[in-house]
């Protein structure tokens, strides 16, 4: 079994994101990056996976600049087998499409029995890449997937639904996964699987020489969103000022202090 | 009238030849004892403990002749002292007896038991064994009737007592019987020199055959208990004779709380931390030999006292049963993760501990195993800090560029943009992003000013110092948090670090040295001090009563107690101690990553200290560590008594002062 | 300007979202049409033109046919935009359909802008405004984002379609139900919710104390109910409940775009933060900032009195 897991790496969520140069999208300075949490999922259960067969092989594949070594690193850490890095400087100004050549390119030349991916980038949120690259490479997929079991060549998986259910869907492979929480937990890489990721292989390849697919649509503007509510912020002086503050408003704007 | 006595009186001197066979006999299976021993510890890891032999041995010496450790505990360590220094006298005297009747007057015909000398020596050898069986009675009232709580009495403890109780009493009822015999009708004078032996004689019948007999059958069952004592030592608790000094002779020389630096760079190294008894250093093992059970540590430990799984006592004796059991035995499934989470590595248990047993680092070296090697958390709440920690640089997962966003207006900036600082203030992730220690450092800063200091911030370049990284068991962590602040360190050429956090100092001062930086790093508190004493700092004192919480790394890892009660002193201050203070402080429950833990298991540590600071009737406790004030701010609110206790930092209270 | 809406059901019925659909298609300006599968039976209230797949047929989950019904219906239509809704329907079809059509796609959709779509990023933190370069463009819609004015009403014209293939690759195995809920707060008036800036299990009894002296249920984001901290009968949003109380209280809650779906249509949201720029002031009607636990114990006590 040839398992392929697709990992992008992010700024952690809690930064505060300010526009680039030309404004279409964040200013890198100061952020801190780390691995998307959807992809750490998907690593997890391919590296799962794995380990249920001696025989198998798993490879991460990660697009971006050089930063997105570490997390290839980490997914090296966590158990993967070898690296691809597709190198590109830019890809912050690429769209699905043309990030789903790229990953589709490279898996083309290796013969992957399942991918696994997250269910979308907790940065650009497209949830896309998952099932466009099943298409481009003919796979089934299923998306939002918070359980997973393979048996044979059928895969049984659980899709997360509105309101709490579940779908039971049944995929042949070769199929594409894309992963959500409550898949599963994330191990934390030992230190003797650091010190081995190491030494494993991470492939370069340049993007431009994978796809030259034109953008299907391009970002104009990066910026905050225009708040929708009345915009009222009560702050400073001791918790209970405060409290007598919105108990205030409270009397003013809403009926459940009356009566 | 010669003053001295017939030695082997009435048993004669034909018992020479069978006293010397028992005894080799019992010194036999004695050393026989400890060399099983050997192989024990030898399952461990290689360590250094024998480096500057003289001062080790000067300090074995010392400490076990003075009863240093455990004199720390007056009650009942001056008991145990007194019986040390009876028994220890008793076994020198009988050792002269021995030297001079069997060795110099046969070879050389030389007596030195006579005169002067043998009355002192009659007397000393008679106090000294009153000593030890009074000793021996209120170990035997505290130990059997009075019962502590947490102290455990084994097969071995009774017969320990039973033997030493026989061979003091038959010991004087010898002495009592020869007296009786001979010094008190030949020598009268000389019988005053034995009180006890010439008590015992008044009360023996006066038949001289009927003593006789007795003090033969004593005499042989007194040399029998004698050398049976000798030969149970190893395989008793009576152990630790031996091995508690030779432990001191062991002991670290190196700072207050240093931990092994795990080398990163070693591709050979498999396994990290310890799960087996053999990954174990050869001290660890022989440390928990060395244990005695005497609960000292337990009933120091805040965790304990707090109603969770960890006894420090019963980590040492999992530890020990584990080592005796073979050397690939699983000693995190003895002691269980659940204890080794609970620690606060407060220090108290180690500090307290009369065997000078290190329980700290051992405990770390298992967290290192679950966390290096099976990549376990202490909980959801302790994986989701060490993320935010590997991402964000600080264990709040808040962005590391807003770091020196508390110093807004302060008129401090990063040595990025002024490298000209006299100090670097190393803020810390606490002071650096919590509300309420943000306050305390920009008090800080205030006194600074004052002072004409100028200090500098490494602003976003500056990370957690790795210090709960490093306790929660995350070397790896640490080494890499360690790495990027001493780089930072090392491109502004920094010579001076004043913290906000003890736990700061402590890491970057000691631990760091390990990976390279050598500079001097002091606690704001000691540099209050210091500027307090060189004149460029003038205070006001306004008078205020208060307690003051140690916090467990100025005290216990870095032996600061006088300075902040100096400065609060200065400032003003009346102090009321909390019964546990300086170095027996008791711990906030922020240590050893704690903070960053939820404290499920019983009751709240923070909570227990609030009580105590309740206790001595001060409004206020102050305090010099973030870690301490939030906590003790949690527990004051937890425990519902805000009106009546208030924590500050002592920044604040000295900020208030400035003259 | 033409669009396509792709109407869906959820398990068995017309989902209410699809109102959203209608919403944005007022909000585009021009001809619309529509796209279900689903039946006869349950019609969405639209007037134009609706392509229906036979969901009996079909099934509900069965994406690459699906996605040939959307297909064969664009095909007939030659809409400028395929319109879906951001749920687990729509961002499962949306991409195939994009694919097979080389389309741009833009996903979780929160406003129109001169014929550009501002789309939501960085987990609902920032906007990105998107143009397509490609014909036939593909939307998703984030919830909430489009509402609809008034009652929608109408009846479609119905134009019935159908796959040429049988289903490949996928099977649809069933659902799997959701835990049991207890505690129903789509019927409480206010609703006091936890978030994972409390810290910690034992901060719930705080907050539960004052949704409790508000009269109102306690509910919870995501990551409280995924840490155990809170049962998932209280959980408010996508995978949850979604609410719209009277007064929505919302604590240390940040506002993954997850929860904002649950809760922003209540009448009056109240965010208690330390960041005064967390996503949930996006819908916040009043922001309190400050550290949460001692503020909703002082308001607890203050409500008291």
């Amino acid at each position: 079994m040839k398992i392929l897991v697709c990992v992008k790496q992010i700024p952690d969520m809690a930064s505060k994101f300010k526009p680039n140069a030309d404004g279409t999208w964040f200013n890198e300075a100061d952020l801190a990056f780390r691995m998307n949490e959807y992809d750490e999922y998907a690593v997890e259960e391919a590296v799962k996976l794995r380990e249920k067969d001696p025989a198998s092989e798993l490879v991460v594949l990660s697009v971006g600049p050089a930063r997105v070594v570490e997390a290839l690193k980490k997914a090296l850490a966590m158990g993967c087998d070898r690296a691809v890095h597709v190198q590109d400087d830019n890809v912050f100004r690429k769209d699905p499409w043309q990030i789903a050549s790229l990953i589709a390119a490279y898996a083309k030349k290796e013969n992957f029995d399942i991918v696994f991916t997250g269910m979308q980038s907790q940065d650009r949120g497209s949830a896309q890449i998952g099932p466009l690259l099943a298409g481009m490479l003919g796979f089934s997929c299923v998306t939002t997937v918070i359980g997973f079991s393979l048996e044979g060549r059928t895969a049984t998986v659980r899709r997360e639904l509105e309101g709490g259910a579940k779908g039971i869907v049944k995929a042949a492979l070769p199929a594409v996964i894309t992963c959500q929480l409550g898949l599963n937990t994330p191990r934390y890489p030992t230190l003797p699987n650091i010190m081995k990721a190491k030494k494993k292989e991470i492939a370069a390849f340049k993007a431009e020489e994978l796809s030259a697919e034109a953008a299907l649509s391009a970002a104009e503007k990066f910026y905050a969103p225009v708040k929708k509510g009345t915009g009222l912020v009560l702050e400073g002086g001791d918790a209970a000022s405060l409290a007598g503050k919105l108990i205030d408003v409270l009397k003013e704007k809403t009926t459940v202090l009356r009566g | 009238m010669e003053a001295t006595r017939e030695i082997y009186w009435n048993v004669g001197h034909g018992v020479i030849l069978p006293m010397y066979g028992f005894f080799a006999a019992a010194a036999g299976a004695m050393a026989y004892g400890f060399y099983k021993k050997l192989a024990v510890y030898r399952s461990g890891k290689a360590l250094d403990r024998v480096s500057g032999p003289a001062d080790r041995l000067a300090r074995a010496v010392s400490w076990a002749l003075a009863q240093l450790k455990v004199l720390r505990n007056p009650f009942p360590g001056l008991f145990h002292a007194g019986f040390f220094w009876g028994f220890l006298l008793l076994t020198a005297g009988t050792t002269l007896i021995m030297a001079q009747e069997d060795f110099t007057a046969r070879l050389f015909g030389l007596r030195f038991l006579q005169g002067d000398f043998y009355r002192g020596f009659s007397f000393v050898l008679d106090i000294a064994g009153l000593a030890a069986i009074v000793a021996l009675l209120v170990f035997f009232v505290r130990r059997f009737l009075y019962r502590p709580k947490g102290l455990d009495t084994a097969a071995d403890d009774c017969l320990a007592h039973a033997l030493l109780f026989f061979i003091l009493v038959t010991g004087f009822v010898i002495e009592g019987a020869r007296m009786a015999v001979t010094e008190l009708h030949a020598n009268p004078e000389l019988a005053r020199f034995s009180p006890v032996g010439l008590l015992v004689a008044g009360l023996l019948p006066g038949d001289p055959s009927a003593l006789e007999g007795l003090h033969k059958t004593l005499w042989w069952t007194h040399m029998f208990a004698a050398f049976g004592f000798i030969a149970m030592i190893p395989f008793s608790k009576l152990r630790h004779l031996f091995l508690i000094p030779v432990n001191y002779f062991f002991s670290d020389t190196g700072p207050l709380g240093g931990l092994k630096t795990i080398d990163l760079a070693d591709e050979s190294a498999q396994t990290f931390g310890a799960e087996k008894v053999n990954e174990l250093s050869w001290k660890d093992i022989y440390d928990s030999d060395a244990c005695v059970s005497c609960k000292r540590c337990q009933d120091e430990c805040p965790a304990y006292a707090t109603g969770k799984t960890l006894s420090p006592m019963k980590v040492i004796q999992d530890l020990r049963g584990s080592a005796f059991a073979g050397p690939e035995t699983d000693i995190i499934a003895a002691v269980t993760d659940k204890a080794l989470w609970a620690c606060t590595t407060c220090r108290s248990c180690q500090t307290t501990c009369p065997a000078a047993v290190e329980h700290v680092p051992k405990i770390i070296e298992m967290r290192r195993n679950l966390t290096l090697m099976k990549g376990e958390f202490a909980g959801e709440e302790g994986r989701a800090a060490v993320s935010s920690l590997e991402v964000n640089k600080n264990p709040f997962g808040l962005p590391n560029a807003s770091r020196a966003d508390w110093a807004a207006g302060l008129g401090v900036k990063p040595l990025s943009e002024d490298p000209s600082a006299d100090i670097l203030y190393f803020a810390g992730c606490y002071a650096s992003f919590d509300r309420r220690n943000k306050a305390v450092a920009a008090k800080f800063m205030e006194i600074c000013a004052k002072a004409g200091v100028k200090a500098g911030l490494l602003g976003k370049e500056e990370q957690c110092c790795g210090e709960p990284a490093r306790k929660l068991g995350n070397e790896y962590l640490y080494q890499e948090l360690a790495g990027e602040n001493i780089k930072a360190f090392a491109k502004y050429g920094v010579k001076k670090i004043v913290t906000a956090c003890p736990h700061c100092r402590h890491t970057l001062g000691v631990h760091y040295r390990d990976l390279g930086f050598e500079g001097n790093v002091v606690h704001y508190t000691v540099f209050i001090k210091e500027l307090i004493d060189s004149g460029k700092l003038k205070l006001k004192a306004e008078p205020f009563e208060f307690t003051y919480h140690d916090s467990c790394y100025m005290s216990r890892y870095s032996g600061i107690t006088e300075e902040p009660r100096a400065v609060l002193a200065a400032a003003g201050g009346s102090l009321a101690e909390m019964e546990r203070h300086g170095d027996r402080n008791f711990c906030c429950g922020g240590g050893g990553g704690r903070a960053l833990l939820e404290e499920k298991e019983g009751t709240k540590i923070s909570v227990e200290r609030v009580k105590m600071a309740r206790a001595t009737g001060r409004p206020v406790v102050v305090s010099n560590c973030p870690f301490c004030l939030t906590m003790l701010e949690d527990g004051i609110k937890t425990a519902d008594c805000e009106t009546a206790l208030k924590a500050r930092d002592l920044a604040e209270v000295v900020a208030e002062r400035l003259a | 300007m033409k669009t396509l809406l792709v109407f869906e059901y959820r398990r068995g019925k017309l989902s209410e979202a699809n109102q959203e659909l209608l919403g944005f298609a007022a909000a585009a300006g021009g001809e619309s049409a529509g796209v279900l599968v689903g039946s006869e039976a349950g019609l969405p209230a639209f007037g134009g033109k609706l392509y229906l797949g036979d969901i009996a047929a079909l099934g509900e989950y069965d994406p690459g046919r699906h996605a040939e019904i959307v297909l064969q219906a664009a095909q007939k239509e030659s809409p400028d935009l395929i319109v879906f809704l951001q749920s687990s329907y729509g961002w499962d079809l949306a991409p195939r359909v994009a694919g097979k059509l080389k389309a741009a796609q833009i996903s979780d959709v929160t406003g129109v802008v001169d014929g550009k779509f501002e789309a939501a990023c960085c987990n609902g933190k920032m906007r990105r405004l998107v143009e397509p370069a490609t014909k036939v463009a593909v939307l998703t819609l984030q919830e909430g984002s489009f509402p609809v004015s008034g009652t929608p009403s109408g009846t479609p014209a119905v134009e019935k379609l159908a796959p040429s293939g049988s289903a490949a690759g996928l099977e649809f195995a069933g659902y799997e139900e959701a835990e049991k809920k207890e505690v129903d707060l789509g019927k409480a008036e206010v609703i006091v919710s936890a978030g994972r800036g409390i810290g910690k299990k034992d901060n719930v009894p705080v907050i539960a104390a004052l949704a409790k002296s508000l009269n109102g249920e306690m509910g919870a984001s995501r990551p409280v109910v995924d840490a155990g901290w809170v049962d998932h009968n209280r959980q408010v949003g996508a995978t949850g409940q979604i609410v719209s109380p009277k007064l929505y209280v919302a604590c240390a809650i940040s506002g993954a775009i997850q929860h904002l779906t649950g809760m922003r249509n209540s009448e009056f949201i109240v965010a208690i933060n330390t960041d005064k720029d967390a996503p949930i002031s996006e819908v916040a009607d009043v922001m309190v900032i400050a550290d949460v636990m001692p503020f909703v114990a002082a308001l607890t006590e203050k409500l008291k009195k």
